[in-house]
């Protein structure tokens, strides 16, 4: 683990410097003690120990039950299949669970479980991705279409808050590619900062996403703008940064909190206000998913910033 | 002197003695004073003589030869003694009072008559001086001038012209606010009619005889008018049984009879003096007087006078559009018919009026005649209480006095002379019974008169007791307009002959047509086409007799002021009129008529109207106009009538009767003569006028204020009125009538006049006022008019103003404020008048307002209120504006009471003192509380010719005061006369029918109530409405019968009534007053408070609105994603969520906080998981 990514519970700090909103953020620095939030219920397949991290192990590792050491004792019985999204997995087991491949072995960034699998010689080890503590998981839990994050893509990350989803964005991306993470509140900047130091390819950014030329020297062009930003104006954000960064063409995935925008309207109608508002920025919206169960009045919309004359697809 | 007093004198003794009867001996003695002589005759004549002729010439013309010869000398001597009660007393008093001052020309006067007439004139004369007294300042200064002779003759006549222009006014007044009490009033009107005819003659008698006769006419007419008095008070309670009862009482029931007479020739000379006093006021009040005596007869019946007058208002209105004469006639015939059948036997009356008619013609060739002829008539039909107090009185007096004055009248001046022996001895004996009974009852208090009047005045007491009262408190203004409608009354029959007698007796003839109005018309028609003629001729034939006594009068006048004279003469209407009117001539007779005439018809012109007519003239007028104009119309009128002439004329005569008074005081004058200008344009307005005027300025002069008031009042009213009418001149024509409205305002205008003349200023005042309000009231005279059917409308009107103008005189301001108000109101009210004229239906819309009047009046006779009432009840606006009817009555009282309210009500309670007498005198209970209401509006009007302005209040009061001794009568009779002087015509007729009602009411009170107030209330309101006034006569007549037993009762009732009526009328104008008000002020209110409130209101509204930043209906929401749910999403089910969804799905707040903790802890379980892609695509691809 990286110094920067010390595990700790940004919550607190970061929701306090920009409201409540980024409280939610706060979770994701929550790796710690939780160890395995995935142990496998097979005899040892998840161990929590040793700082697990969620990240799946590759059962290969352990060869069957393999001892004892984990909780799951008979070793793990677990089968790990990409999902449809690249850099995600899909670990099939008694329960079902969504693990990417964790980048730094051996750590856990906020408690999850880990589930490490052998294959060959190489282990590799996978961590849990808690749907309900990551809204970019319960999108890909709940059917989203594209989440255009794909390994070696450049990923910015408004309202990374502690990292937790971070941390799974930058397995995911791998070392090739690139997560700016951008993140107002120092308190839970410092969780990412913690975060961060583990896995090379985040760079945090401790700015406010309202004026992106603050950070603009930081970041490049970027594929994918990822937002998570429970702001009333963060389509404005989005599109602020998407002007500055996302490359024509590239995509954005924006997680929309009704009540943060208005919470007297129905929320399908702030979703669709929204909505149009991209469509005013160049951002054309793709598609829209509820987040349900997983959030409250959450819904996720995916489009596309400037799309080419018809390139695309 | 005594040829003018003799004029004055018939007129004034009837009003004189109505007066004494009523009680309004201050009245009667003012009345005497100013018209001094012509209160004599005019009592006789009026009373006797119109209601002898209206319930039965013929018959009444033998009654009264016999029982006039009998009664009068019992009745003088009963008077003394028995009358007395209130008509000797007060007479005495006022002998003792008049004795100091003009105890001198008096007691020559008084001696004179005594000697001429009998004991009457000593009454008289003692009434006189009673009412002397009682004014002594005008009284002496008229007795003064009686003294002087020629002057004061003309003084006294027009004092008693003031006095019964004041009386008329009053009675007017109350008269028509009495218009309930008008029926008793009427009756009274009617016998003082008779006695008026009587008083006329004796008026021109006196007149003729010159001052001194005057005086002593004026004595004799106030001898006369004692026992009168007591017949009238007689007669108004129970007008016939009363008569023969209070004949019967001897000396003291013959004096009664007489006193009935007298007191109705003291109406009719209170009238008379009334009229004298001032032209206009006089008119009113003769007309007044006349009205009421008219309608008195009518509504009495028995009094004829009063009905006739009524009838005569009624017949008027339907005489006048018939031939002046015939409708006159007619008119008189109808009222004599419907009065004689009421009171005695309408029919009966009505033939014996027809019948009296023919011998009024014969009569009018000698007023006397036609009280005679009355008095048998009367006698013989009515029974007696008119007729037999006219009969009486007539007999007693007329016989002598009346044929002889009326003859003298005929004999015109020489004859005057003649005549005013007769006339003055009957008219003085008239006057002196009117004057006895009303100085008696007014000595008794000023009020006490009206007591007298009360009994003998129920009759005379509506019309003389009112007006006498009004005169005795105002003074003899009331009275003697009273005195000088009944003179007028008993003029027109006598005075057929006399024009003024006619003019009044024509209005009265008119009015008493119905009783008189056979003398009147049939004689009447003879005396109307004599005295009319007479008058036109210039006092020419008819003038003769009323020419005589009315250029005995307007000799007198001219001796000294001319109206004075004339109206003295009248009297003083007469007398001017014939003067002026014998062009008028007929008119002349219309003098009466002319002042009814004048303000209705054109006639009237004469002044004689005016001056009477002012009060009665205007009531007479009004009746006239209405019936007279019918009458006089008949005469004059007729023409008149007809219209613009007569209102013109009536106007000029009211006017010319103000602008006399003026002159006379200048303010009155200048208030009048504005009027009078305006009238004065009219003709004959300029002498009637100048015989208002005189008589109004006599008054003034004494006091005259009150008469002047009175006489202004009138004038002011007539004025007003005419102006009104003028301006609506043509509202009268306009209208309709315009001889009601011409009436009405006339009367109005007189009123006001004399109100005004009360206080010189409150001329101005009025004069202002009456400008307003004729402006109002023309305007509303107009609309009223218009409305009503012009009439109603117009009497409304007439009343309203009268009323107001009584107000207003009463205090100068309250009137001028009234005035306004009334102007105002009468603009507003106007509305409400004549809404409510309107609304009546015209007539009953104008009885309504009589009604109101009457009742109001009767209200008064309580007292205060009474008067207070009554004057505003007779300003229905007043009260209007006041209060409604009882506020009204209130206000005026309070108006009243404060200036002349307070004399009002304390002559409305000497009255009552008096009334005990009274009530002995008649029932005077009955007559008393008939008296009482009654007697209230002459209290008032006395109060008023007191001189506070309340002149019209004082007359109410007077009246009112009489109304509840004899006052009933009086008052009634003043208020019937008053009202129907006001209404006079119609519009009057309202509330001439509603005076008449009082009179009938108040006759039937004393005999018949039902038949005088059927005859009445078929009079009056055949007349006006017919059916209006009838009802109000009706209701009068009922109040009248309970009142009888005690005015209290009917009067109470009948207050009711016409309280009702007045107070609907007043609450309807005070309702559409306040509705407009409170319309123009909610409006703006609501305007301005809605227009602000909502404007910030909707700013802040729009404001408040919860901020949003996304407005849900302008969202357009995809169908796709119009549900955010777990369950609407593609693959829901089986999802790894779908436990999570369940257990999330119905938990909120914290419990879904707490769950969702226990969710990220890792330990949940969803199951497999799925990679389907459930998401919801934009198109795009």
């Amino acid at each position: 683990m990286r110094p920067g990514f010390s595990p700790r519970g940004d919550r607190g700090g970061r929701g306090g410097g920009r409201g409540g909103f980024r409280g939610g953020f706060g979770d994701r620095g929550g790796r710690g003690g939780r160890g395995g939030g995935f142990r496998s219920p097979d005899g040892g397949g998840f161990r929590g120990r040793g700082g697990g991290r969620g990240t799946p192990r590759g059962r290969g590792g352990r060869g069957g039950r393999g001892g004892g050491r984990g909780g799951l004792g008979g070793g793990k019985r677990v089968l790990i299949e990409p999902h449809r999204h690249e850099g995600v997995f899909i670990c099939r087991g008694k329960e079902d669970a969504l693990v990417t491949k964790n980048m730094v072995m051996g750590e856990s960034v906020y408690g999850e479980k880990r589930m490490s699998v052998e294959e060959g010689e190489a282990k590799i080890e996978y961590r849990a991705w808690n749907p309900f503590r990551s809204k970019l998981a319960a999108a890909i839990l709940g059917g989203i279409d594209k989440i255009h994050i794909k390994p070696g893509a450049k990923v910015m990350y408004l309202g990374a808050a502690s990292g937790t989803t971070v941390s799974h964005v930058s397995d995911i991306v791998g070392p090739e590619g690139l997560v700016y993470a951008v993140e107002f509140s120092h308190r839970s900047g410092r969780d990412l900062l913690n975060v961060a130091k583990k896995r090379t390819n985040i760079i945090p950014i401790i700015e406010d996403a309202r004026h992106p030329h603050k950070y603009r020297m930081l970041v490049g062009m970027v594929d994918v703008i990822f937002a998570d930003v429970a702001q009333p104006d963060q389509t404005r954000i989005v599109a602020l940064n998407a002007h500055n960064f996302l490359k024509n063409g590239g995509h954005f995935v924006i997680s929309i909190k009704a009540n943060c925008i208005d919470s007297t309207a129905a929320p399908e109608a702030v979703f669709a206000s929204e909505v149009k508002k991209m469509s005013a920025e160049n951002m054309k919206p793709q598609e829209q998913l509820t987040l349900e169960p997983y959030e409250r009045d959450h819904a996720v919309v995916v489009g596309i910033y400037r799309p080419p004359p018809k390139q695309k697809k | 002197m005594a040829e003018p007093n003799s004029v004055p004198s018939d007129l004034y003794k009837c009003v004189y003695s109505f007066l004494l009867e009523n009680k309004f001996t201050k009245a009667a003695q003012q009345f005497l004073k100013q018209t001094k002589v012509i209160p004599q005759d005019q009592n006789e004549e009026s009373l006797v003589n119109i209601y002898n002729f209206w319930v039965k010439s013929p018959e009444a013309r033998k009654r009264k030869a016999a029982p006039a010869s009998v009664n009068g000398p019992s009745a003088k001597k009963a008077r003394p003694s028995a009358e007395s009660s209130s008509s000797e007393d007060s007479s005495d008093s006022e002998e003792e009072k008049k004795a100091p001052v003009k105890a001198a020309l008096k007691a020559a006067p008084a001696a004179a008559a005594g000697s001429s007439t009998r004991k009457k004139d000593s009454s008289s004369s003692s009434e006189e001086s009673d009412s002397e007294d009682e004014q002594p300042a005008k009284a002496p200064a008229a007795k003064v001038v009686t003294a002087a002779k020629a002057v004061a003759s003309a003084q006294k006549k027009q004092e008693s012209s003031s006095e019964d222009s004041s009386s008329d006014s009053e009675d007017e007044p109350p008269a028509k606010a009495p218009a309930k009490a008008a029926p008793v009033n009427k009756a009274a009107a009617p016998v003082n009619k008779a006695a008026a005819p009587v008083n006329k003659v004796a008026a021109p008698v006196n007149k003729a005889a010159a001052p001194a006769e005057s005086s002593s006419e004026d004595s004799s007419s106030e001898d006369e008018t004692p026992p009168s008095k007591k017949p009238k008070p007689g007669p108004y309670s129970a007008v016939p049984p009363p008569a023969s009862i209070q004949k019967a009482p001897a000396a003291a029931a013959a004096s009664k009879a007489k006193a009935s007479e007298s007191s109705e020739s003291s109406d009719d000379s209170s009238d008379e003096e009334e009229k004298k006093k001032a032209a206009v006021k006089p008119a009113p009040v003769k007309k007044t007087t006349t009205k009421p005596a008219a309608t008195k007869p009518a509504a009495k019946k028995q009094e004829s006078s009063s009905e006739s007058s009524d009838s005569s208002s009624d017949e008027e209105e339907a005489k006048k559009p018939a031939a002046k004469a015939a409708p006159a006639k007619a008119a008189p015939a109808k009222a004599a018919p419907a009065k004689a059948a009421p009171a005695k036997a309408a029919p009966a009356k009505a033939a014996p009026a027809k019948a009296a008619p023919a011998k009024a013609a014969p009569a009018k060739a000698a007023p006397a005649k036609a009280a005679p002829a009355k008095a048998a008539p009367a006698k013989a039909e009515d029974s007696e209480e008119d007729s037999s107090s006219d009969e009486e009185e007539e007999e007693v007096k007329k016989p002598a006095a009346k044929t002889p004055p009326a003859k003298p009248a005929a004999a015109t001046k020489a004859a005057a002379s003649i005549t005013p022996a007769k006339k003055d001895s009957s008219s003085s004996s008239e006057d002196s019974s009117s004057e006895e009974e009303q100085k008696a009852v007014k000595k008794p208090a000023a009020k006490a008169p009206s007591a007298k009047t009360a009994a003998a005045k129920k009759d005379e007491t509506s019309s003389s007791e009112s007006s006498s009262e009004d005169e005795a408190p105002a003074k003899p203004p009331t009275k003697a307009v009273t005195p000088k409608a009944q003179p007028a009354a008993s003029k027109s029959p006598a005075k057929a002959a006399e024009t003024s007698s006619d003019s009044e007796d024509s209005s009265d003839e008119e009015d008493e047509p119905p009783k008189s109005k056979p003398a009147a018309k049939a004689a009447a028609a003879a005396p109307k086409p004599a005295a009319p003629k007479l008058a036109a001729p210039a006092a020419k034939p008819a003038a003769a007799a009323d020419s005589s006594s009315d250029s005995s009068s307007e000799d007198d006048e001219p001796a000294k002021t001319k109206q004075t004279a004339p109206k003295v003469a009248t009297p003083a209407s007469k007398a001017s009129t014939p003067a002026a009117k014998p062009a008028a001539a007929a008119e002349s007779s219309s003098d009466s008529d002319s002042s009814d005439e004048e303000e209705e018809p054109v006639k009237a012109k004469p002044a004689s109207k005016p001056g009477t007519p002012a009060a009665k003239a205007a009531t007479p007028a009004s009746k006239s106009a209405a019936k007279i104009a019918s009458k006089t119309a008949a005469g004059t009128s007729k023409p008149s009538t007809p219209a613009g002439k007569p209102a013109a004329e009536s106007s000029s005569d009211s006017d010319s009767s103000s602008e006399d008074e003026e002159p006379a005081k200048a303010k009155l004058t200048a208030t009048k003569a504005p009027t009078s200008a305006s009238k004065p344009a009219a003709k004959t307005a300029a002498e009637s006028s100048s015989d208002s005027d005189s008589s109004s300025e006599d008054e003034k002069p004494t006091k005259a204020k009150i008469t002047a008031t009175k006489t202004s009042a009138p004038a002011s009213k007539s004025a007003a009125k005419t102006a009104a009418k003028t301006a609506a001149g043509t509202s009268k024509p306009a209208t309709p009538a315009g001889k009601p409205a011409a009436e009405s305002s006339s009367d109005s205008d007189s009123s006001s006049e004399d109100e005004e003349p009360a206080k010189a200023k409150l001329t101005a005042t009025k004069a202002p006022t009456p400008a307003s309000k004729s402006a109002a009231k023309t305007a509303a005279g107009t609309s009223k008019p218009a409305t009503p059917a012009g009439k109603p409308a117009a009497e409304s009107s007439s009343d309203s103003d009268s009323s107001s103008e009584d107000e207003e005189p009463a205090k100068a301001k309250l009137t001028a404020t009234k005035a306004p108000t009334p102007a105002s109101k009468s603009a507003a009210k106007t509305a409400a008048g004549t809404s409510k004229p309107a609304t009546p239906a015209g007539k009953p819309a104008a009885e309504s307002s009589s009604d109101s009047d009457s009742s109001s009046e009767d209200e008064e006779p309580a007292k205060a209120k009474p008067t207070a009432t009554k004057t505003s009840s007779p300003a229905s606006k007043p009260t209007a504006k006041t209060v409604a009817g009882a506020s009204k009555p209130a206000t005026p009282a309070g108006k009243p009471a404060a200036s002349s309210e307070s004399s009002s009500d304390s002559s409305s309670e000497d009255e009552e003192a008096a009334k005990p007498k009274a009530a002995v005198t008649k029932a005077a209970t009955p007559a008393s509380k008939a008296a009482a209401s009654k007697p209230a509006t002459p209290a008032t009007p006395a109060a008023k010719t007191g001189k506070t302005k309340s002149s019209s209040e004082s007359d109410s009061s007077d009246s009112e005061e009489e109304a509840s001794p004899a006052k009933p009568a009086a008052t009634n009779g003043k208020a019937a006369t008053p009202k129907a002087a006001a209404t006079v015509a119609k519009a009057t007729g309202k509330p001439a029918e509603s005076s008449s009602s009082d009179s009938s009411s108040e006759e039937e009170a004393a005999c018949k109530t039902s038949q005088v107030k059927a005859a009445a209330a078929a009079k009056s309101k055949t007349m006006a409405a017919a059916k209006a006034e009838e009802s109000s006569s009706s209701s009068d007549s009922s109040s009248e019968d309970e009142a009888p037993r005690k005015a209290a009762t009917a009067p109470p009732t009948p207050t009711a009534n016409n309280t009702n009526g007045k107070r609907k009328r007043d609450e309807e104008s005070s309702e559409s007053e306040e509705e407009e008000e409170a319309a123009v002020k909610t409006p703006k209110n609501k305007k301005v408070t809605t227009t602000p409130q909502t404007f910030p209101k909707a700013n802040k509204k729009s404001t408040n609105v919860p901020f949003r930043r996304i407005v849900e209906e302008r969202v357009e929401v995809d169908p796709r994603l119009a549900d955010n749910s777990f369950e609407a999403k593609h693959g829901a089910n089986g999802d790894w969520g779908q436990r999570a969804n369940e257990a999330l799905k119905f938990t909120k707040g914290k419990s879904f906080r707490h769950e969702k903790t226990k969710k990220k802890r890792g330990s949940y379980r969803g199951g497999a998981i799925s990679t389907s892609v459930n998401s919801i695509k934009f198109d795009s691809d």
